[in-house]
């Protein structure tokens, strides 16, 4: 047996599937090699983005650059490996009072991934994207060389790397600062939305909450489109706590995590089964508004309690759209696109709706741009392009993006954002699939 | 602790999961040929566990200078130490390739493992795990280089296990089958049949703690490599195995 690289590979949405050399390795040197040996490179971290990203014709996964470097416990600084995952920070960081300042909704994405994509979470509107409170990087160039990138130090590098998709080369070792907490809690609050206007009137009210983000019931028509739940929370005091939380603030109980056995056959997932799920979702909170406390996983990753939920929609995978509408039009924008996929059919479980704030300008390739982000899981089927077209349209029409690292077939025009990432080295299937398309 | 061959997955992961369950050792020997990736773990458990290591410089293709292990002192030794080599038709007539597979999986490690043995019968307590392979189990035509120098080395630990008893030492030997380590990436490996170097910790920290003699990493292997072995030989040299 000889090794060859040559693999299937996928990310999230198991769409697309491809077969391409994926190599994996400690040593900076090996890496440089790697780099040396190949005319198309791209990082891939944990695969956690939807489509093809972190796809190309020679894979350079992080998985092996997995160690930590230091961790300032009276600071909160944490330095470490690219491929170390958010969960690994997290379980070290909590019990020492510590979290991540920002977090997409998975913890199981590489530290590499996170500032690659710039990703943002719940809290984008009070703090921001990833990217602001990374210190400095270590990336690894055209050449092989490894640079130091800051704010200070090789600032364009810094910048254009942030949110730069892995194009612009491999991150290897990264530094950030952490936030501090009192609790493993969260102290949440959810109340029923009725329609578009009562959610948008709520996301409003709710700017002074740190985290705030809505699930949208998408099949719904007529004047109960939007019906929906939003979710605000803060980390909880010790003080806060409920007593039997009081004495282990920083500590949670070990919880069962099932996982999802084998791929679900097509059929399981229909419209109806859809449906079947956001009523069931949404008439589980019967009063208008609960208030309670929360451990931060059930809070900020309760997707994550179902090891590869993904395996749900079957072989032919999935997608996950979404985009993002500049607020003057935003509420309109949200109208139509949620419109045009009740009438579709083509139902999505997963919806979620988020209020962004200001665009950092600095972080130039960072997608989030102030206004509403609304996030929709697609089962691939012969039906979907045409959906996916009549919601770029939409998007198009409203002056609208698409977040690239969940994007594996929107129109190029609302994907090609990036400034400054052009290297012939580092090139993923999407950016080619981009460039293409123009 | 003491590892032999630290820059292996399945050490690295086996370190992590006894800090993880809570074992605690006064310093951790990280004897290794790659200074620089070993740092970078010794920092890593420091960071991590706050665990103290020490990175001590070993090739076993060099001449050994055993003062440098003089200061070492500890209840457990892993060895991880392997070579793959070349399994390939080149690779057999390739003279090199051949004492390398078999000084660093046999000849040159035995000595080292001896040095730490005695010190071990001295203190009259202590454990060894050294990991074998189930290529040792029966020479195949894919890899029997690696693979008769991995039977040597299980007859070995299966010796030192009987010799170290009434010392109140114990020996443990690991059968990993396949795993999805820098070894074996790229190799098309089934799924089924391999484990990934921190379900490979698991299981072996579980047999230490059972105090087990020999252990495969997934029970399947014990099956597959009970039948491998009993297949008849005059069949079993004609499959291509
Ligand atoms: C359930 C779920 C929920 C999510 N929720 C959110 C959310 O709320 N907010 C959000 O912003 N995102 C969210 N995401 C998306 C996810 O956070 C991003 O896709 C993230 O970048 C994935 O990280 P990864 O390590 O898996 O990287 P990959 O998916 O492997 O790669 C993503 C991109 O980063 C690049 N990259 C990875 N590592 C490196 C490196 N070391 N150097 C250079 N480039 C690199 C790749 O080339 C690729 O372009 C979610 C994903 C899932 C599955």
């Amino acid at each position: 047996m000889k090794p060859n690289f040559i693999q299937k590979v996928t990310n999230w949405g198991n769409y697309p599937i491809v077969e391409k050399e994926m190599k994996s390795d400690d040593s900076f040197r090996k890496i440089k090699e790697f780099i040396r040996d190949h005319n198309e490179v791209i990082a891939r971290g944990n695969g956690r983005c939807y489509g093809d990203a972190s796809l190309g014709e020679h894979i350079f996964s992080t998985k092996k650059l997995n160690k930590f470097i230091s961790f300032d416990r009276l600071n909160g600084v944490i330095e470490c490996e690219s491929g170390v995952l958010l969960s690994d920070v997290l379980e070290i960081s909590v019990p020492q009072g510590y979290f991540l300042y920002v977090t997409p909704g998975t913890k199981f994405v590489s530290v590499g991934g996170a500032i690659a994509s710039d990703v943002h979470g719940k809290n984008h509107h009070a703090e921001g994207c990833f990217s602001e409170y990374v210190i400095e990087f270590k990336l690894m160039v055209e050449n092989g060389e490894i640079i130091t990138c800051s704010r200070e130090e090789n600032a364009d590098k810094f910048w254009s790397a942030i949110g730069g998709m892995g194009l612009t080369g491999i991150i290897l070792t990264a530094k950030f600062k952490l936030k501090n907490i009192e609790s493993a809690y969260i102290r949440q609050e959810s109340i029923k939305a009725e329609n578009l206007d009562e959610i948008f009137r709520l996301f409003d009210e709710s700017e002074s909450w740190t985290y705030t983000v809505a699930w949208i019931d998408c099949l719904q028509k007529g004047k109960n489109i939007g019906r929906s739940i939003l979710m605000r929370g803060e980390h909880a005091f010790q003080h806060e706590l409920p007593q039997n939380l009081r004495e282990k603030p920083l500590r949670l109980k070990k919880k069962f995590e099932p996982t999802v056995p084998f791929y679900f056959p097509g059929f399981v997932l229909n419209a109806l089964t859809v449906k079947l799920f956001n009523l069931l979702y949404f008439n589980k909170q019967r009063k208008k508004e609960i208030n309670n406390f929360t451990d931060y996983e059930t809070f900020f990753y309760p997707l994550d309690a179902v090891h590869e939920w993904n395996r749900i929609y079957g072989k032919s995978g999935f997608i996950q759209y979404q985009m993002v509408i500049p607020k003057e039009t935003g509420k309109e924008g949200m109208r139509k696109i949620l419109e045009t996929i009740a009438h579709s059919g083509n139902g999505s479980f997963l919806a979620v709706l988020k209020l962004f704030g200001r665009h950092n300008p600095e972080a130039y390739n960072s997608f989030p741009v102030e206004g509403y982000t609304l996030a929709l899981d697609f089962k691939v089927n012969s039906k979907l392009k045409k959906l996916v077209d009549q919601l770029d349209q939409i998007v198009e029409e409203f002056g609208g993006r698409i977040y690239l690292t969940k994007d594996s077939m929107s129109r190029s025009s609302l994907t090609n954002y990036l400034r400054n990432t052009e290297s012939s080295k580092f090139v993923s299937l999407q950016h080619k699939r981009i460039l293409n398309n123009k | 602790m003491i590892v032999l061959g630290s820059t292996s997955e399945v050490a690295q992961a086996f370190v992590e999961e006894a800090l993880n369950k809570g074992e605690k050792f006064e310093k951790i020997y990280l004897l290794t040929s790659n200074r620089e990736t070993t740092e970078r773990f010794a920092r890593h458990i420091d960071v991590k566990f706050l665990q103290q290591a020490e990175v001590i410089e070993l090739d076993l293709m060099k001449e050994i200078d055993y003062t440098r292990f003089e200061k070492i002192s500890s209840g457990l030794l892993f060895c991880a130490t392997g070579y793959l080599g070349e399994g390939t038709e080149e690779g057999l007539y390739d003279n090199k390739n051949t004492e390398r597979i078999i000084d660093i999986n046999y000849s040159k490690l035995v000595p080292v493992m001896n040095y730490f043995a005695h010190k071990f019968e001295s203190r009259r307590s202590g454990t060894i795990i050294g990991l074998s392979s189930v290529a040792g189990d029966r020479g195949r035509q894919s890899n029997f280089i690696y693979g008769s120098a991995k039977a040597a080395f299980t007859a070995y630990l299966s010796g030192l296990r009987n010799y170290l008893f009434d010392k109140k030492v114990h020996v443990m030997t690991v059968k990993p089958g396949f795993m999805a380590t820098k070894m074996t990436e790229g190799l098309p490996l089934n799924p089924k049949l391999t484990a990934t170097p921190k379900q490979a910790a698991a299981s072996i920290f579980a047999a230490y703690k059972k105090q087990k003699n020999v252990a495969y990493v997934l029970p399947i292997w014990g099956i597959i490599m009970m039948i491998i072995r009993n297949i008849p030989e005059f069949i079993f040299k004609k499959l291509k195995l």
